[in-house]
């Protein structure tokens, strides 16, 4: 796996900065900036929006088996993350971290939190995972 | 210049995990048994005008049309290769049948083919191990998995009704003697399977399969030189949608596959109604219960009941994957599509043996695949008929 793929959209991953077409207000998070993943708007228009620190779980799985270098079983979900502000929220496949399958269900409201992901030989790739509110843990 | 596109020929390997057997082997077999399956023979070297080859090329063996070439002995003849997720047999056909139909070849070949065992790493590696936000720890699995969960919480679909496609694929392939697996199992036995990707279990999941398949596809210029009996490609429809996000009916539903059969059925002049037998994408049991409704044959929301109702059993409202399906037969990504066209000319020329389902008249195949944050970017979708 490529240290310099993971640069691209490190501001992005790191601190959920994503993108609002302003044609058809369709956020585009992370990477894509010049033509409209949904509207086809090209060139696109697109203003940085800062997303929230929390989503909401549209779906979920849970992984039992798994490439090596993965935890397992791991906790996935589609996950819509608000902006900050009016608009649109972004759309993501998230990996959770802390929280059991029993503990979330669709339209679960989930904090996300910066974590180290994996590594890429020795640099840790940072980003967010989900978990419940830390309150609602018992 | 548009005219009719016709199939007169099928091949077929067996499907299974076939290490003994090279690539070339299994694209060899394929070929030999069209050219055996042709009624009225066909000379490869003088009639066929072009060739498309469907592969993702797990297998490393060439990126290019000239592989077909070397396992065929067919040189100098124009051969492309296709790609395009798990659509690419489908789309190799569809290609095929544009050139036929447009007039720039008589007699095509169309031949696709998979080595998935010889891949150590495998699609989970893949769609598991790329990008951070792109599905980073995001499997095949979990994809449809996660279209299980929302389908059950949306519609009230049950994890029984899902097990019924399972059971009835099986059911089909223990039938079709060219399917991977060859066992019957039970709603219990799919849901006391391991869980794989939960809610998903391991009978929900399509094996890893070699295989390989073609068929021939002739102008309606010449197509009495091959047989008397034919069958008409009454449309092709391919259709995309967003690697990202996806429309947001995508939850549940896959708009690649509404686009592609509107314009599959809008084509042939037909409806879901007049379909009398389907071979689909079911590489998870969730993916041909979402297909029902995306094809109409049910209403959205109602693909759980319309299985769990026996409607898409052998002798019910249509027919769904009588060879057992990716299921039971295999999903060899290159093959899947070829097959399961090779398998419909069959059930309408009424040679299906005992999968064959009562007086096919049109027959519809379709594929789905790929996505980033989401899948089913793409969708295939071909219908056949007696002419």
């Amino acid at each position: 796996m490529s240290g310099p793929r993971y640069r691209r959209t490190r501001e992005q991953d790191q601190r959920l900065v994503a993108f609002e077409c302003q044609e058809c207000g369709w956020v585009s998070y992370p990477e894509e900036k010049r033509t409209c993943k949904k509207c086809a708007a090209a060139p696109a228009t697109y203003e940085r929006v800062q997303l929230q620190e929390q989503g909401e779980v549209l779906s979920f799985v849970e992984q039992v088996y798994l490439p090596d270098d993965f935890e397992s079983p791991q906790l996935l979900g589609m996950i819509d993350i608000p902006q900050v502000g009016d608009g649109e929220p972004a759309r993501v496949y998230g990996l959770f971290t802390e929280t059991e399958r029993e503990e979330i269900e669709v339209g679960s409201q989930v904090d996300a939190r910066f974590r180290e992901l994996f590594d890429d030989g020795d640099r840790p790739i940072n980003s967010f995972k989900f978990s419940v509110p830390r309150e609602e843990k018992a | 210049m548009t005219r009719d596109a016709y199939v007169v020929g099928a091949g077929m390997v067996d499907f299974g995990t076939r290490y003994g057997d090279s690539f070339d082997d299994l694209l060899e077999e394929a070929y030999l048994s069209l050219l055996d399956d042709v009624d009225k023979g066909v000379d490869p070297r003088a009639d066929i005008d072009a060739i498309w080859y469907g592969s993702v090329d797990l297998a490393e063996e060439g990126h290019s049309g000239a592989t077909v070439g070397h396992a065929t002995g067919l040189f100098e003849k124009p051969a492309t290769q296709v790609v395009n997720a798990c659509a690419t047999g489908s789309d190799s056909f569809r290609n095929a049948t544009i050139a036929v139909e447009g007039g720039r070849a008589d007699v095509a070949l169309v031949i696709g083919g998979e080595k998935m065992t010889d891949d150590t790493g495998g699609l989970i590696e893949l769609a598991a191990e790329e990008r951070v936000w792109r599905g980073r720890g995001v499997t095949m699995p979990a994809f449809f998995g996660m279209r299980a969960t929302r389908h059950m919480e949306e519609y009230g679909t049950t994890r029984e009704q899902i097990s019924e496609v399972s059971v009835k694929n099986h059911a089909n392939g223990a039938k079709y003697p060219h399917a991977h697996y060859q066992f019957e199992c039970s709603v219990d036995d799919v849901e006391n399977s391991p869980t794989v990707s939960y809610p998903l279990n391991l009978y929900d999941c399509c094996p890893i399969t070699d295989g390989a398949s073609a068929v021939l596809v002739v102008s309606e210029d010449r197509v009495d030189e091959f047989t008397d009996d034919p069958v008409r490609v009454a449309a092709t429809s391919l259709s995309t949608d967003s690697f990202q996000r996806a429309g947001d009916t995508a939850l549940t539903h896959f708009p690649a596959t509404r686009n592609a059969s509107s314009g599959a059925y809008e084509s042939a002049g037909i409806s879901p109604e007049d379909v009398d037998v389907a071979e689909v994408h079911d590489c998870f049991s969730i993916a041909e219960l979402i297909t029902y409704e995306d094809l109409g044959f049910c209403k959205e929301g109602e693909g759980g009941q319309f299985a769990a109702e026996g409607k898409s059993r052998l002798d019910g409202e249509v027919a769904v994957n009588p060879s057992g399906g990716l299921l039971s037969k295999g999903h060899p990504i290159g093959a899947t599509g070829v097959a399961q066209i090779s398998e419909i000319y069959e059930q309408l020329r009424g040679e299906a043996g005992d999968i064959q389902v009562d007086d096919a008249e049109v027959g519809l195949q379709h594929n789905l695949g790929i996505g980033r944050n989401s899948t089913g970017s793409v969708s295939c979708v071909t219908v056949l008929e007696r002419p």
